[in-house]
């Protein structure tokens, strides 16, 4: 974990430094007095070599620093942590929808494979996987908020502003997860054990719920670890949509405005949340299969 | 049992972590008259804010000692009246009765503090510049304060409109008027929930009397077409500018909307570097500009939303000089000028450019549009522009730093004709000024050092007259066209008014037509 952490945060500082893009001349503007420009360049501690920035600010992030804001001057973490709730929250809201819609057309598809369900399903992942964002957002909008008048617009409040980003993040992991319930579940049909339960005189329900669908679900439990990293990091574009305050937004804005301690602390924290969410993952697998025990 | 329970609990969690974090959502924001803008505001501190989001926030949550109305003529604020005993002295007479928002009245010693804050380097302030010519400040009473300069300074009074802090607050470290803003404004802040809303109070006490509606709310909106469609669900009452005009139409049709234009004061341009082997060639920039066709870029793209520019002031500015060299639309005077710059079309009609630029502009999707219109005219008259569109802070850095050929981009809130100091003084090239495609000439020089030190306006409008000839003449820039300022707004909503540099100063006076109070 901590070589992958030091790699991210590493590759992050080099890139962000050595982009076109001054911080100073984004904060002061043309304005400014070039003896103001280097008076902050100095407070700011940019006009020491990279070299040392990167070594003074690893220093400080092992001892939970990430610094202040070049903008806000607030303090990154502070700032970050105000981002996690509602990245979490959308991020969970996009998982409840992916697998509610997942787990019924997966296995429904599976049981009645080549029926017009079956192929119906599957137009519904083509199309969940193809049908970007930035379009099915407002899409749902214009829908449900506009014509309908069901949920807000944007924004973040209660329940029912988390409805439409969910359903838009959610629907290209539900359409993934679709697939791969129905390829796993295929798979596990034609098992002996499946077979021996049928032939104990086990009702179809049983079967299928119990003994197959366990295993199907193993690497579908995988996979919907990976996403879960990938959805914390990887909402910026929904999270613009809907005028979710996440961190995918911040990340973005930050990098927008050259802000580098914010960006790099927004990268470390994605990156760890990245690394834990693999690492119980990995732990939840040990739970479902018991023949995987770690040492 | 067990092994059913390991299997189950994991999932439990995830819910209740879910529903713990839902019940920490806040709830919805009660009435108000809700404004859509595009990003958060970064900076309260009228010292400090530089950005529009902040601007548009300090204009409602402080007052300054002057300001400009609706047609850029200096007014007063809080200064009820100033005089100028001599060529370097300015005394401002303070309303007296007005109050900060924690209730302690506005004296001179704030002003003076205000300002010396400003030119304090500690600050770091981005308006320290503009404080330069001032050499004393004196505080002669409670409600009265000269300002002393080193030299007479024409466009002085346009550097008072600057927001006054309360010096009790702003002296003691620990507090943060770029987070917690107490001004003497129409509104104070009530909360503000970092990139999702700021709300306002009204400030009861306000000295012009206070403003008719409760509430402001700034509601952060990223995406433009959002934006839209929460003031066609009316969640939100009021969007100024950042509206594509492609929309303009559709909204005007919407029975609930109504939509103001004016022509503002914001120039867009192309911009030359002047230190380009090709570009240093005054008739390679004069063909360029005969090449556009201006009317049809506004007619097709701007949708009408901009009238066509002859320079930086627009035509209600009082410096405006309308007898300035124009570059109507001729593709046939742009060949044959480029022919005499010794850039002949190497076969004739054919493929083969005469030469190729490199044009750079923002993410800005008009802008892009606008730069392959432009892409396309000046290929009929053999020149291949290759068009470069860059997320802002890189394309900022490059044109600050002269790695460009041609550019475009617009000059917001254009008032002081100062400006030319700014943009086309020889030695303003960046880091010191605005004067990115590196323009030298010794007699414009001269002409905009006058200008700053000239204070009779007729003799100060007769040197901009000259400067401007110079400009259009000399072509650094290609003027393109003024843009109009849209706010498009429920139809209840009365009593908002444009202001060419898009301040929302008329926000304590609005109103909901049938005061159900939204």
């Amino acid at each position: 974990m901590v070589p992958v952490i030091l790699g991210v945060y590493t590759i992050v500082f080099m890139i962000i430094h050595f982009i076109p893009g001054d911080p100073v001349d984004l904060i002061l503007g043309e304005t400014a007095r070039p003896s103001d420009r280097e008076f902050l360049r100095q407070e700011l501690g940019l006009d020491k070599p990279v070299l040392d920035q990167y070594v003074s600010s690893m220093l400080r992030a092992a001892r939970g620093d990430m610094g202040r804001s070049l903008h806000t001057n607030q303090p990154v973490l502070t700032t970050i942590l105000k981002r996690v709730p509602a990245t979490v929250e959308l991020t969970i809201g996009a998982m409840i929808v992916a697998v509610l819609i997942a787990l019924p057309l997966g296995i429904i598809a599976a049981l009645k494979q080549y029926s017009y369900f079956d192929n119906g399903s599957m137009f519904f992942a083509l199309l969940g996987i193809s049908m970007p964002n930035f379009w099915l957002g407002p899409l749902l909008i214009i829908l449900f908020s506009i014509k309908l008048g069901w949920f807000p617009v944007s924004g973040r409040g209660g329940i029912e502003y988390l409805i439409l980003p969910a359903i838009t993040l959610g629907t290209a992991l539900a359409a993934i997860l679709t697939r791969m319930i129905r390829s796993s579940l295929l798979e596990v049909k034609k098992e002996d054990y499946i077979t021996f339960a049928r032939a104990k005189g086990l009702r179809e329900v049983l079967v299928i719920g119990k003994h197959a669908l366990s295993n199907a679900l193993i690497p579908v439990v995988t996979i919907m670890g990976l996403q879960f990293g990938a959805l914390l990091s990887g909402s910026i574009i929904t999270e613009t949509i809907f005028s979710w305050p996440g961190i995918g937004r911040l990340t973005i804005q930050a990098i927008q405005t050259r802000d580098y301690p914010l960006v790099q602390g927004c990268v470390l924290v994605l990156a760890l949340s990245y690394v834990l969410i693999n690492f119980l993952t990995d732990l939840v697998y040990g739970f479902i299969d018991p023949r995987i025990r770690y040492e | 049992m067990g092994r059913k329970l390991q299997k189950i609990q994991p999932v439990w969690f995830v819910f209740f972590i879910f529903f713990l974090l839902l019940s920490c959502s806040k709830g919805d924001m009660g009435s108000a008259l809700v404004v859509g803008v595009e990003t958060n505001p970064t900076n309260l501190d009228p010292r400090l804010a530089v950005d529009i989001a902040s601007l548009q926030v300090t204009d409602i949550v402080y007052n300054r000692l002057v300001k400009k109305d609706r047609h850029s003529n200096i007014v007063p604020d809080l200064a009820e009246k100033w005089e100028m005993p001599d060529d370097t002295t300015y005394v401002f007479h303070l309303r007296k009765g007005v109050k900060f928002h924690d209730g302690t009245p506005l004296t001179a010693d704030d002003v003076k503090y205000t300002f010396d804050s400003i030119r304090d380097p500690s600050l770091k302030s981005p308006k320290r510049s503009s404080t330069s010519p001032i050499k004393e400040i004196r505080v002669i009473d409670k409600h009265t304060i000269s300002f002393v300069l080193k030299r007479p300074f024409a466009p002085f009074l346009s550097n008072m409109i600057q927001g006054i802090v309360p010096m009790h607050i702003a002296k003691d470290k620990k507090n943060n008027l770029s987070r917690n803003p107490v001004g003497t404004g129409p509104y104070k802040l009530s909360k503000w929930e970092f990139d999702q809303k700021l709300e306002l109070a009204a400030n009861e006490d306000y000295f012009e009397g206070r403003p008719r509606l409760d509430r402001v709310v700034y509601k952060i909106i990223p995406d433009q077409t959002v934006r839209l469609l929460e003031l066609e669900k009316g969640s939100v009452h009021l969007i100024q500018n950042g509206i594509s005009p492609d929309v303009i139409s559709r909204l005007e049709q919407n029975p609930k909307l109504k939509l103001i234009k004016e022509t503002g004061v914001n120039y867009s341009y192309i911009g030359f570097n002047l230190e380009d082997s090709i570009l240093k060639n005054k008739k390679v920039r004069h063909a360029i500009a005969h090449a556009i066709n201006r009317e049809d870029i506004i007619k097709n793209i701007q949708k009408g939303l901009a009238i066509p520019a002859t320079g930086l002031l627009s035509p209600s500015h009082w410096a405006y000089e309308p007898k300035v060299r124009k570059f109507p639309y001729d593709p046939k005077k742009a060949k044959r000028l480029l022919d005499e710059a010794g850039y002949p079309d190497p076969d004739g009609d054919g493929p083969k450019p005469r030469f190729a630029i490199r044009y750079k502009t923002s993410q800005n999707q008009v802008r892009k549009r606008i730069a392959e219109v432009i892409q396309e005219q000046l290929i009929q008259v053999g020149i291949k522009v290759e068009m470069r569109s860059y997320e802002w802070g890189t394309f900022f850095s490059d044109i600050r730093s002269g790695n460009f050929q041609m550019y475009t981009l617009t000059w917001v809130g254009v008032t002081d004709p100062d400006i030319y100091y700014y943009i086309f003084y020889s030695g303003s090239v960046p880091p010191k000024g605005a004067n990115r495609g590196r323009y030298s000439n010794k007699a414009l020089d001269r002409l905009i050092e006058q200008g700053r030190y000239t204070l009779d306006l007729e003799k100060r409008k007769r040197i901009y007259s000259e400067i401007q000839k110079i400009i259009a003449e000399d072509s650094p820039y290609i003027s393109l066209w003024y843009l109009k300022n849209v706010a498009v707004m429920r139809k209840e909503l009365k009593g908002f008014e444009l202001y060419p540099g898009e301040q929302f100063y008329s926000l304590k006076d609005v109103f909901f037509d049938n005061q159900e109070g939204r």
